[in-house]
């Protein structure tokens, strides 16, 4: 098992050093930090040979990345160019922002998800699955950004003294005391977790109703067994196994940071930063973010690998 | 104490010991609900087991043997509409409230499934698996549980029982794993064992073993079981009394030896012609012509009359009631009492 699980670290060392080589290529080849400087050469030949200088320019695009793997092993995440601090000062801070919202979004998605589906398998086609199924196509449906300015406008501006939630400012800092940082992450939380809720749910939904109907199932009942031991532990277990790849999957991408929903709230978190980094060309920044993304996938993705194996015996890993 | 009364006070126990069945199904009907209308999967059986008989069930697929089974249990799926009466010590079965009905589940009626490969959970260990069902019923420790547990798979034939516990389904193969379903549902020392087709999934040698194997289990148990077959031959070595489903209907009913060479129903007479015979010469096996009927648009009449080889105009009007022939043998015939039982089904 440990020798496993170190054997799947190592192998995703290349994994992302592919991944990051064709990022650097591509932003290499789409962007040029010096844009604003030809214009003026060659009267700014020396502004234009510092950045030629800083970002390695002069060398080869498709060399380029390994100069910034060579940093990488010092430690050296390079600086960011559009927040003016360095790499990693920005995806520890940041980092943590993304994490206040993504953990909570995680964390209440799955459990509700996992509610969700049990009831509505237990009951298809009842009045009370007809109506949890409307609502996850509705959630579906929309748009995360119709659904984040939505969710704005009600407990935002129509409720505003619902709980003391006030619309956001752009720009604003996040609060510092456990009650301000729930007021904050309130309906950036709720807009995620709706999201991912109605998504999940269907895949329990389904997951459950084929478990379900297996023939070990009956035999559960056959034994005499209460119907919440069998929908709760024989059926439970074997149908958690597609949700925890839906978790591992979710998990990673919230913690990557969550673009669209993070910037409608102006969290400052990973989301806001990485557009920020593509409209600006900080390379250095897209990489590191890019990189603890990338890390955070293929971390979860090993830790749904385990859970597999602790849910179901047939599952080996060696 | 005379002789005389001694002895009708001993007729008189074995008497009501005879007359008191350990389960009275008494005009069970069961349809499902379609999107199609609805299907009446059993219609109108009535029969009994004594307590430590072996009663066959045997029938075509889909002649309601199986739902039967369930339908007894109330294990059917939800869309299901049962009538009728099923007495069981005392209780009817089909209006037991839930808990009830649970507490006999496993305990009192255990059931044998068709596909022992699905049958068992795969992410439980066979051990943890019996350990439940002992305990949801008993109030005894892991480890006694655990202990009953080795001694029951040690009872069914399966080797090394102490490590095969803590193995998981996957590790076992379909004979032992019907094994393991069999000491899972003997664990309980059930007074009724159901049996639903328990050799079908299994491969032709290992078939011979586990039926061994119920058959012993239940004389030890001396519990009464329900065997549901298609295999006639299974029937033969094992069954006190055997009915004949067909098309939801209950056919012929009578002790093995009057289905065997009594048979007052052309349906069983064909099942049982149908039966390879090593000494006889033949191109071709014998079979029934035809398929069962659908029972969403039965035929009127006999539902075996498009198929049947005696058939008679009376048999497209109604459908036969049941002939009694003494004792326990009845048949569902317009013509039961023409039939020459004389001449051999095989000939």
């Amino acid at each position: 098992m440990f020798a496993y699980i170190v054997r799947r670290l190592l192998a995703t060392v290349p994994l992302l050093m592919i991944a990051l080589y064709a990022v650097h290529v591509g932003i290499s080849l789409t962007t040029d930090p010096r844009a604003d400087f030809y214009l003026c050469l060659p009267r700014c030949q020396d502004g234009f040979d510092t950045i030629t200088e800083a970002y390695n320019l002069d060398v080869n695009v498709w060399l380029r990345p390994f100069t910034w793997f060579a940093s990488l092993l010092q430690g050296e995440l390079g600086e960011s160019s559009s927040i003016g601090e360095p790499v990693g000062e920005v995806l520890r801070s940041r980092g943590w922002n993304t994490a206040l919202i993504a953990v909570p979004a995680f964390v209440i998605s799955a459990v509700f998800a996992l509610l969700l589906s049990v009831y509505s398998a237990r009951h298809q086609y009842s009045k009370g699955d007809y109506f949890f199924t409307g609502l996850a196509f509705f959630g579906l449906a929309f748009p995360s950004f119709v659904l984040a300015l939505i969710i704005q406008n009600v407990f935002g501006v129509q409720l505003e003294n619902w709980f003391g939630i006030k619309p956001f400012n752009t720009g604003r800092k996040t609060g510092t005391n456990p009650l301000e940082i729930l007021r904050d992450i309130t309906l950036p939380v709720m807009s995620l977790s709706i999201l991912f809720i109605s998504a999940d749910s269907r895949f329990g939904r389904a997951s459950m109703l084929e478990t379900l109907n297996q023939d070990y199932i009956r035999t559960a009942r056959a034994k005499g067994l209460p119907e919440r031991r069998v929908v709760w532990k024989h059926a439970l277990r074997n149908a958690l196994i597609p949700l925890v790849t839906l978790w591992a999957l979710n998990f990673s991408v919230l913690l990557g940071g969550s673009v669209v929903t993070e910037s409608i709230f102006s969290w400052p978190g990973l989301g806001p930063a990485f557009i920020r980094g593509l409209f600006d060309a900080d390379i250095d920044l897209i990489l590191g973010i890019v990189l603890l993304t990338g890390m955070f996938t293929v971390f979860f993705n090993l830790v749904a690998d385990i859970m597999y194996g602790v849910l179901d015996p047939r599952i080996r890993l060696d | 104490m005379g002789y005389a009364t001694l002895l009708t006070l001993v007729r008189g126990m074995s008497g009501t010991e005879m007359s008191e069945p350990l389960l009275k199904v008494d005009d069970m009907s069961v349809s499902f609900k379609t999107d199609a209308g609805d299907v009446r999967a059993v219609s109108n059986v009535s029969f009994e087991i004594s307590p430590g008989e072996v009663l066959a069930v045997v029938g075509e697929s889909g002649s309601g043997k199986s739902v039967t089974a369930l339908a007894l249990m109330r294990l059917h799926p939800k869309n299901t509409e049962t009538t009728g009466q099923v007495m069981f010590d005392g209780m009817n079965l089909l209006d037991l409230p839930e808990p009830q009905i649970r507490s006999i589940r496993g305990r009192d009626i255990a059931m044998i499934f068709q596909d022992p490969m699905t049958a068992l959970n795969p992410v439980f260990s066979v051990g943890e698996q019996i350990v439940e069902a002992i305990r949801i019923h008993n109030d005894v420790s892991k480890a006694d549980a655990w202990a009953k547990v080795v001694d029951l798979l040690q009872l069914v034939g399966v080797p090394e029982p102490k490590q095969r516990a803590a193995q998981y389904p996957h590790e076992y193969s379909g004979g032992m794993r019907q094994r393991a379903m069999i000491a899972m549902a003997i664990c309980n020392d059930p007074k009724l064992l159901i049996a639903d087709e328990p050799t079908t999934a299994l491969d032709v040698t290992v078939q011979a073993q586990v039926m061994e194997v119920l058959h012993d289990v239940q004389e030890a148990t001396g519990s009464a079981m329900m065997l549901i077959t298609h295999d006639l031959g299974l029937v033969a070595g094992s069954a006190d009394r055997v009915q004949v489903m067909y098309a939801s209907r209950l056919m012929e009913r009578g002790s093995t030896d009057e289905i065997f060479y009594e048979s007052r129903n052309p349906y069983t007479r064909a099942l049982l012609a149908s039966i390879p015979d090593l000494e006889s010469v033949k191109d071709k096996l014998d079979s029934i012509p035809g398929n069962p009927p659908s029972l969403l648009n039965p035929p009127s009449g006999c539902a075996f009359r498009p198929r049947c080889s005696m058939s008679v105009p009376q048999c497209a009007e109604a459908v036969p009631e049941l002939v009694a022939f003494g004792g326990n043998h009845a048949s569902r015939c317009h013509l039961a009492t023409e039939i020459d039982i004389t001449t051999g089904v095989n000939a």
